[in-house]
């Protein structure tokens, strides 16, 4: 899927967070890393039509992402998104969670939209969560669930805004592995994320953002083994001083 | 066989521990009753109840009437003054703040007799079934138009973010997250407004609407049995809210994955 | 009366408050009696204390001042017949419906609080003889043409009456064609006939008097007789005989010695030149022979038996 960012800009209530942003490259796997509050979140959520940014366009397949209407809810139905945390309806089951976008937004029959949720929840380990509602569920369940809807429409691109930061350590890895799975299937995703292990293995490349601006960008391989500029070596730093 | 008035570890009682030790308090509770009837030295006389079957029927009725509209209408009242709190066009904004800041701090009986002998009367409310509607719907408003304005403030932006991300247009958002999420929040504290609403009917009395406790007040008057009229009145508005508030738990639990 | 416990109450939880030692707190105890016991002077150690139960809402027999003591007719003759029977006379103000069962729970002593004497009441608890007598009145909407209580009777009249007063029990009897409204509260009623929602209000001759001249141009007045008259008395528990008869002998007495004609001095002037205009029996004339024969024996008798009251 290609991308394409000119100048983007944005500030929430004066206090800027992305500094003009230039980007324009076909993405498959996507990791964007970078210290807290250097504009990561702002910026997915820019492309997934989410925020509209006070300046600059952004174009996704050749197409500028539309600011309102029908337009906008039909692109944003074209993407997969994933948060933090409390993406999934409180009060939907995790198959209801699946199925109604489906139905409301995709079109789908009942009976096919409930299909389509039960092979993703099998899939993904979670028949038995079926009928559980998020606050019944572990965080890894809720995080699986939200990429199992996020996955059933079958969109084009996933978006995934720190997945696994609200996670402890051990559901960390079962989403991790979950999201290499579907990459090896074929799955792409922009993945804001503060696991370098998954950035460097998972990820075919790599944006580094620092205070709103686009500071490193490349193939994973070769950004992490030799970064270029002193912000991402002193952040690369800092990750590794209490590593064991 | 674990003990029947000890719940378990999760902090739930079986069905049978449940019933066994409800029984239990509820005897204890009548008895210190009973007690205190005897060291008081009064004799209770029931005999009146049958006398005037027909006209505590009547009674009960009415309240239950005027209940249940005031409560539709203090809903049709309620929500719209809950939107407007939050309203940008100031005037809305703070006119639905003074009402609900005006009724909840002045008691119902004072709106009673202002609301009825001066509004009433400018704008010719001459029904007095009506007059009590009206005027307890517009006290009930304002706690209710409270009870919305909590569950609109606790949406959870995320939800409405989430809404937005999987393709919901602002319609589909309202329908399938706003309002499902809003009525399970709101529903136990309106089911609970509703025993209120019962409970405060009694004060309409005091414009001579023949509701239930009108009617045991007139009983009392000419029979001079106070405890067994004030007894019967208790037991019978219990009777009104005591399943009332059943339900209200009950909503509370079957919509408890919001917290 | 009981003055002199406010401040002993005070200083004792002031006392308490600081988390004194005990000590603190006899020494209190001790000043209290020693005050009681100066102030008392030589009357006698074992003044009984009696709880008389009135409703404080109806002008001028049992009302409160401006201060909110307890003040009127009923007051000031139960203040005279405590003083004169040796008594602490202590008011308790409750609704009209507790008065009778402030009584059957020991509550209250005795309740005076111009209550009508019925076989209904009777059955509750006992009466001493009638100190007053009082008629019904209509308070009638200026516009509703009402004469009588004949023309209150009739389907499409509204009558508003306070729940379980006499005029309730008149209305519920002999209206019953009208349609009958009972408010808990009088000013209720008047509203209510004064706004036009109801026809009439049945209430004693004294109460529609004054609030005819509180709304003179939307009500009139209909005094015109239509009922025996309502004479009121004193309730005691039952089977009190002691101070029903106590509370007899003091009526008897004020009724020859002029204490009526003293009440109505301080209370009721001008209700009583209007009533005398109008031709109406007052209150306290009750037993016109009686009332004729020679006062100031009566007031011979009354005084003798006053200061025997006292020194007993």
């Amino acid at each position: 899927m290609r991308i394409e960012l000119e100048g983007v800009t944005h500030a929430f209530a004066d206090a800027p967070v992305l500094a003009g942003i230039d980007f324009a490259d076909d993405v498959s796997t996507l990791a964007v890393i970078g210290p807290s509050g250097g504009g990561k979140s702002t910026l997915l959520r820019i492309v997934g039509g989410l925020i509209a940014p006070t300046a600059g366009t952004v174009r996704v397949d050749g197409a500028e992402v539309p600011r309102d209407g029908e337009a906008l809810a039909r692109y944003r139905a074209s993407l997969g998104f994933v948060f933090q945390d409390g993406g999934l309806f409180h009060h939907l089951t995790a198959r209801e969670n699946i199925a109604l976008p489906l139905r409301a937004v995709h079109g789908l029959a009942e009976d096919r939209a409930r299909r389509r949720a039960d092979e993703l929840l099998e899939r993904f380990g979670l028949a038995a969560e079926a009928d559980k509602r998020p606050s019944e569920l572990s965080g890894g369940q809720r995080q699986r669930v939200a990429i199992a809807r996020a996955v059933a429409p079958r969109p084009r691109m996933l978006l995934l805004d720190e997945p696994t930061s609200a996670l402890d350590p051990e559901y960390t890895t079962e989403v991790l592995n979950l999201l290499r799975d579907l990459k090896d299937g074929g799955t792409r995703f922009v993945a804001v994320t503060h696991e370098m292990g998954f950035a460097r293995h998972a990820c075919s490349k790599v944006a580094f953002l620092c205070n709103g601006r686009l500071a490193e960008y490349g193939e994973s391989a070769e950004v992490f083994s030799h970064p270029r500029t002193p912000e991402l070596k002193r952040f690369l730093g800092k990750l590794l001083e209490w590593r064991v | 066989m674990r003990n029947p008035f000890v719940a378990g570890r999760d902090g739930r009682a079986t069905p049978a521990q449940a019933l066994a030790s409800y029984a239990l308090v509820c005897a204890a509770v009548i008895g210190f009753f009973w007690l205190s009837l005897a060291m008081a030295g009064i004799a209770l006389n029931l005999d009146f109840v049958a006398q005037f079957r027909t006209r505590i029927a009547d009674g009960l009725l009415l309240t239950l009437e005027i209940s249940v509209a005031s409560l539709v209408l203090s809903c049709v009242i309620g929500l719209p003054v809950a939107v407007g709190q939050g309203s940008r066009i100031l005037p809305v904004r703070y006119l639905c703040d003074l009402y609900v800041k005006l009724i909840r701090g002045t008691p119902l009986l004072a709106q009673i007799y202002l609301f009825f002998y001066i509004v009433g009367t400018a704008w010719g409310v001459e029904n007095r079934f009506a007059a009590g509607v009206i005027i307890l719907s517009v006290f009930s408003g304002a706690y209710i138009a409270e009870i919305v304005r909590g569950s609109l403030s606790s949406l959870d932006s995320g939800q409405l973010e989430a809404a937005r991300a999987v393709g919901f247009t602002r319609a589909q958002t309202l329908r399938y997250v706003v309002v499902p999420q809003l009525v399970s929040r709101t529903l136990p504290a309106l089911t609970g407004q509703f025993a209120s609403i019962v409970k405060d009917s009694s004060l309409l009395s005091v414009i001579a609407v023949i509701e239930l406790t009108q009617t045991m007040q007139e009983i009392s008057a000419s029979t001079f049995n106070l405890f067994g009229t004030y007894l019967v009145l208790a037991a019978l508005y219990l009777v009104l809210t005591l399943p009332i508030m059943f339900v209200s738990r009950w909503f509370e639990r079957r919509g408890s994955y919001a917290h | 009366m009981n003055l002199s416990s406010t401040p002993v109450t005070r200083r004792a939880l002031f006392a308490s408050a600081l988390t004194a030692a005990t000590a603190a707190v006899t020494l209190v105890g001790c000043s209290d009696t020693e005050g009681a016991g100066t102030a008392a002077g030589s009357a006698s150690a074992s003044r009984r204390t009696l709880t008389v139960g009135m409703e404080l809402a109806y002008p001028p027999f049992e009302t409160k001042d401006d201060a909110g003591n307890p003040t009127g007719v009923s007051v000031s003759f139960m203040q005279d017949f405590a003083d004169a029977y040796g008594y602490e006379l202590k008011v308790e103000n409750m609704g009209f419906d507790g008065l009778i069962p402030s009584l059957q729970t020991r509550k209250a002593d005795c309740v005076m609080s111009s209550i009508t004497i019925t076989p209904e009441r009777e059955e509750q608890v006992d009466f001493t003889d009638p100190y007053a007598v009082a008629q019904l009145a209509i308070l009638a909407n200026a516009s509703s043409g009402i004469e009588s209580a004949d023309d209150l009777n009739q389907p499409g009249k509204t009558v508003a009456v306070k729940t379980g007063s006499t005029g309730d029990v008149y209305a519920t009897k002999n209206l019953a064609q009208a349609e009958i409204l009972r408010l808990a509260d009088e000013s209720a009623c008047v509203t209510e006939v004064s706004q036009g929602r109801a026809d009439g209000f049945l209430y004693d001759q004294l109460t529609i008097y004054r609030n005819q001249k509180a709304n003179p141009d939307t009500t009139v007045a209909v005094f015109i007789p239509f009922q025996d008259p309502e004479y009121w008395g004193i309730a005691v528990q039952q089977g009190d005989d002691e101070l029903r008869e106590e509370l007899n002998a003091f009526i008897a007495e004020s009724r020859q010695n002029g204490e009526f004609d003293k009440l109505t001095e301080t209370y009721l002037a001008e209700e009583k030149a209007a009533f005398d205009e109008l031709g109406f029996r007052w209150f306290f004339d009750f037993d016109e022979q009686d009332a004729a024969t020679g006062d100031s024996a009566a007031a011979d008798a009354g005084e003798a038996a006053n200061s025997e009251g006292k020194d007993a």
